[in-house]
């Protein structure tokens, strides 16, 4: 679904991500773990192109869009992102926070948009805030708006940049039980998290990245149960 | 009026007391021939000068920013030549002009590039809007760059274009947080507006000059002009406090 090859970011004179290449599959949770500075935001923001790569290729069900030529536009409307910061539009209510893509975009009018937001909100329980303000809610109810306003655009992937690293502890849960569903429903997912638990529960494969690499990947029982590289038994046994 | 023609001899001949000189010297300022009216006529250019000059600054201003934004923002590469162009001569515009005296930009385009127009309120008009439009567009651009990216990012990221994403998203909030540096800025262009008076303009500072030219006395349509000015700033930073407060709306909690 998504193929990254050879991917490199610099900041300047710092390498971020140093020749990664890897494939992503329909309906797979891929988890993306490791150590803060590693480049695992880097690298899930490099998938819809929010950080253009300095070389290296990524395609997306076969177009490639790392291509100058491509409308990155129409790529981005099929893979939805949620933000650590939830980055809701403070200055619209909430119904309009999730119908104003589907809308502009012209994948819905805005009759559709409202029911289908309607819909979605009922899901995540916060159907009686579609008119509220984004600072009027907490921000465990922040994120699952975020969440319902990327599935309003029908994505066929759903990109999870540390989703629950900004929350308070007790609203974590409300946040990775929305993302359970999702995940249950059959969403293809990329999730940057320091949640072990999660990566454990839902992932159908952990990547642990350092340094810019991805230095070991395996299903979540085996790279938890009998890691091998030195750095991710260092990172597990301070995080487990 | 029979009260003035009866006090005003003694104003001459040094016999009248405080309370008769005040009376006299202010009816001379604001009441005889109904002098009045110069000042009215004043305030009507000075509103007039400020509002063309408004107008020219706001839209010179938000293309500036829009332009330098736009431009600073490009996928790296790919560069557009045009719009680079188009940016140095925006950054050109905004030296140019914020780097020369008010004063002294009136009185080149009074006096050199219009030199040969009559229409001096006009001039002075159109000098003040690109004089604006300068500082307005770097306080928008100041605006918009202030604003955290991952608004934008959350933008792009559902698929919005550019302009969407900056329509919708970024100018909205943007505007709201520029809102008191523009109000500050639309405050000294109103108070700016009696410069044009040295290139002719007839607003309100050069009626009163042309009555204290007849009359000797400086101080009653001084100290009068001076609290027209006053009044309309008042004025118009209640109506900037009153929009602030209907765009805070979405901040209650």
């Amino acid at each position: 679904m998504i193929v990254v090859n050879n991917l490199c970011k610099s900041f300047g004179d710092h390498q971020v991500l140093k020749n990664i290449s890897e494939h992503i599959y329909p309906g797979e949770k891929v988890v993306i773990i490791g150590p803060s500075g590693s480049g695992k935001s880097t690298f899930l923001r490099s998938l819809n192109l929010l950080e253009e790569p300095t070389s290296g290729s990524i395609s997306f069900e076969g177009t490639v869009i790392t291509d100058t030529k491509t409308d990155i536009d129409v790529i981005r409307r099929q893979m939805g992102m949620v933000f650590q910061h939830f980055n809701l539009f403070p200055n619209m209510t909430i119904l309009k926070n999730i119908t104003l893509a589907p809308v502009r975009t012209g994948l819905m009018t805005q009759k559709e948009a409202e029911e289908k937001a309607m819909h979605l909100l009922q899901r995540v329980g916060l159907e009686s805030k579609a008119n509220a303000y984004p600072n009027q809610l907490s921000g465990g109810q922040k994120q699952r708006i975020a969440i319902v306003r990327a599935l309003a655009m029908n994505p066929k992937v759903m990109l999870f940049d540390e989703p629950t690293s900004a929350l308070d502890p007790e609203m974590v849960g409300e946040v990775l039980s929305v993302m359970k569903e999702l995940a249950a429903d059959g969403m293809t997912m990329v999730v940057v998290t320091h949640e072990m638990g999660f990566a454990r529960e839902v992932g159908s494969r952990v990547l642990f990245m350092d340094e810019g690499q991805i230095l070991e990947q395996n299903t979540p029982e085996a790279l938890f149960g009998n890691p091998q590289n030195p750095r991710l038994k260092d990172f597990l046994s301070k995080v487990l | 009026m029979e009260i003035y023609e009866l006090w005003k001899p003694l104003v001459r001949s040094g016999e009248a007391t405080g309370w008769q000189s005040f009376y006299v010297k202010f009816f001379q300022a604001f009441l005889e021939n109904d002098r009045w009216r110069s000042y009215l006529d004043g305030v009507g250019t000075t509103l007039m000068v400020t509002a063309m000059a408004l107008a020219i600054g706001v839209i010179l201003g938000i293309i500036v920013a829009m332009i330098r934004t736009a431009h600073d923002q490009q996928r790296p590469g790919k560069k557009n030549l045009l719009l680079g162009l188009i940016n140095a001569v925006s950054q050109v515009y905004v030296t140019v002009i914020r780097g020369t005296p008010m004063m002294v930009q009136l009185l080149i385009m009074g006096f050199v590039i219009f030199s040969s127009s009559r229409n001096y309120t006009l001039v002075g008009a159109l000098t003040l809007g690109i004089n604006s439009g300068a500082y307005v567009s770097e306080i928008i651009r100041g605006g918009l760059m202030a604003l955290d990216p991952g608004q934008a990012e959350a933008g792009r990221s559902l698929g919005l274009n550019y302009i969407d994403t900056m329509r919708f998203i970024v100018i909205p909030q943007a505007f709201k947080a520029i809102l008191p540096s523009l109000g500050n800025e639309f405050i000294i262009l109103l108070k700016d507006t009696s410069l044009i008076t040295v290139i002719g303009g007839k607003e309100l500072v050069y009626a009163a000059q042309a009555i204290y030219g007849r009359t000797y006395e400086q101080m009653f349509p001084l100290l009068g002009i001076a609290c027209v000015y006053l009044v309309l700033v008042i004025i118009f930073s209640y109506l900037v406090s009153l929009l602030e407060r209907r765009l805070r709306q979405s901040d209650r909690r």
